[in-house]
């Protein structure tokens, strides 16, 4: 049985196109230091360090946590990196959450990152690799047909993904972190945008951004005597299924579906629409909310873009289950952070530190998300309360 | 047993990358720029060349810049015979740690020289700027003794 820990110290930069003024080094200092503040904790309080970021192709700096140490605190104590495209800010949280449930470390610092300005995600992403055909697609070419096949299976009509476009960039309008602002977003606005990889409008993909993401994570005991509401971790689950079988299905991925089961079951949760406050999920492209809101066991197979449609995700129109209240993906996506985002915003909502994006009494929290060819899924369940 | 096909390829991947320096790093190119030279000074009260953002021992910030000399010390040296063509000199040559003079850590630069046999630790060498500067670290073409 895991020992309890809990989210003692949040950091996180302001998302953009770009953060011209500072190093990569100086970002992920920036949030990091924000994180040991909210915690009121200095670099000797860290035992270890474990940070994650997207591949090293995309800001060229190949093995990064060679010259963060410094900037980090590491000087003496243990750093290890963690690796899992997309899902890697997700992943990164649980293998700190790990290093303290386990017993090993009693406080860790864990620190998520992309200057995607310096950096060539769009193609670096889908690298040319020996051997192989070239596979050149970019995520929203790679995600398009997989979305087209919803729409086919679910007859959702055709407007889901630009309500989702809207619903978050109103959301990401009450986050002042959040890359994009956009209050004044219409469905007309949407619609019109450009069409990028069709159904996938330029307004339905989520922006380029600069950004780095921390957090403090500690045992029950120094949790227990933190100066700020913990939020406790209640579930962790990771789970993989291997990208290029042909036989996999892509639309309601078997690994988020267990993935889901396994941290749903640790956290004492039967029904998540009911038994969840909010949730903070990785949805990059619009659709992904429908998709995931099913894949999750938010609604029926089939039925996810139901929830959408009513308004069920939506915090401006007083739904139960508000979705990405942060704004989400589709608000700021520096995209190794994107998953630590996601787990550190379902932190704050539990600890009510959300400002003008809190869900009102929320007491637990999903945070998720998914990489690779959404072949990679990590997600925690985090609470008010120990249990 | 017979050996089994090994498949062979070649391959090339490049991308072009940008970079910003921030206030530390990026002071030191611009200095260079000028034909300066700046440390920092770390906890310790050590100057350290070229610049660290952060403080190796307590990593707190570091701010105060400290210009030290463009001349210094060989503390230790690597000759090469045959330079390559990504080498920054085509005749024989040194690499080197340099201690340059305010400084308390050694940076690694090339230095010419005639002969191996004219270098020597503690030998005095100065900076030779290349003709236009442009904020790298190739400002300083090399060093040269003294």
């Amino acid at each position: 049985m895991a020992n309890l820990a809990a989210v003692v110290g949040i950091g996180q930069t302001k998302y953009m196109t770009k953060r011209t003024d500072v190093s990569i080094a100086g970002l992920l200092r920036e949030a990091a230091f924000k994180a040991l503040q909210d915690a009121e904790l200095t670099w000797d309080d860290i035992d270890a360090v474990i940070i994650g970021k997207a591949p090293d192709m995309f800001e060229g700096v190949i093995m990064p946590e060679v010259y963060l140490t410094d900037a980090l605190g590491c000087n003496g104590k243990p750093m290890l990196r963690v690796h899992t495209a997309g899902s890697v800010g997700g992943s990164t949280a649980l293998v700190a959450a790990s290093h303290v449930q386990s017993g090993t470390f009693k406080r860790v610092l864990t620190v998520a990152f992309e200057k995607q300005s310096e950096s060539n995600a769009m193609w670096a992403l889908s690298n040319a690799q020996p051997f192989s055909t070239h596979l050149n697609a970019g995520a929203g070419g790679y995600f398009a047909p997989i979305i087209r096949e919803y729409m086919r299976r679910s007859k959702a009509p055709y407007d889901v993904g630009i309500k989702v476009a809207v619903k978050d960039r109103l959301h990401g309008a009450r986050n002042p972190l959040a890359h994009l602002q956009k209050p004044d977003i219409t469905m007309k606005e949407v619609e019109e945008s450009f069409m990028l990889w069709d159904p996938i409008r330029f307004l339905e993909s989520c922006p380029s951004s600069d950004g780095a993401c921390a957090m403090v994570i500690a045992n029950e005991e120094l949790a227990d005597k933190a100066s700020k509401p913990p939020a406790w971790i209640r579930g962790v689950a990771m789970r993989s299924e291997p990208t290029m079988y042909a036989g996999r299905e892509q639309v309601n991925p078997q690994a988020g579906r267990d993935c889901a089961a396994d941290v749903y079951k640790q956290a004492g949760i039967t029904d998540p629409r009911k038994d969840l406050d909010c949730a903070e999920v990785y949805v990059p492209f619009s659709w992904y909310e429908p998709m995931w809101l099913e894949n999750l066991g938010f609604a029926p197979e089939g039925e996810g873009w139901k929830l959408t449609m009513e308004g069920a995700t939506s915090l401006d129109e007083g739904g139960d289950i508000p979705w990405n209240c942060s704004g989400g993906v589709l608000s700021s996506n520096p995209i190794g952070a994107s998953g630590m985002i996601r787990f550190a915003e379902a932190a704050r909502q539990v600890r009510g530190d959300a400002g003008a994006h809190q869900v009102e009494g929320a007491k637990l929290a999903l945070g998720h998300a998914y990489g690779g060819g959404a072949q990679f899924f990590a997600m925690w369940v985090v609470g008010a309360e120990k249990s | 047993m017979s050996q089994p096909e090994i498949l062979n390829q070649s391959f090339e991947l490049g991308y072009t990358y940008t970079r910003s320096t921030g206030p530390v790093i990026g002071r030191f190119m611009t200095e260079l720029k000028k034909r300066n030279i700046v440390g920092i000074k770390a906890s310790d009260g050590r100057v350290v060349v070229p610049p660290m953002e952060y403080d190796p021992d307590t990593a707190e910030e570091l701010s105060e810049f400290v210009e030290v000399g463009e001349q210094g010390e060989i503390v230790s040296f690597a000759w090469v015979k045959e330079p390559r063509e990504s080498h920054p000199l085509q005749q024989p040559f040194a690499w080197a740690m340099i201690k340059l003079d305010g400084a308390d850590v050694p940076m690694i630069h090339c230095v010419a020289a005639p002969a191996e046999s004219d270098l020597a630790t503690g030998a005095r060498v100065r900076a030779v700027w290349a003709d236009e500067t442009i904020g790298f670290i190739t400002d300083i073409r090399c060093f040269e003794l003294v």
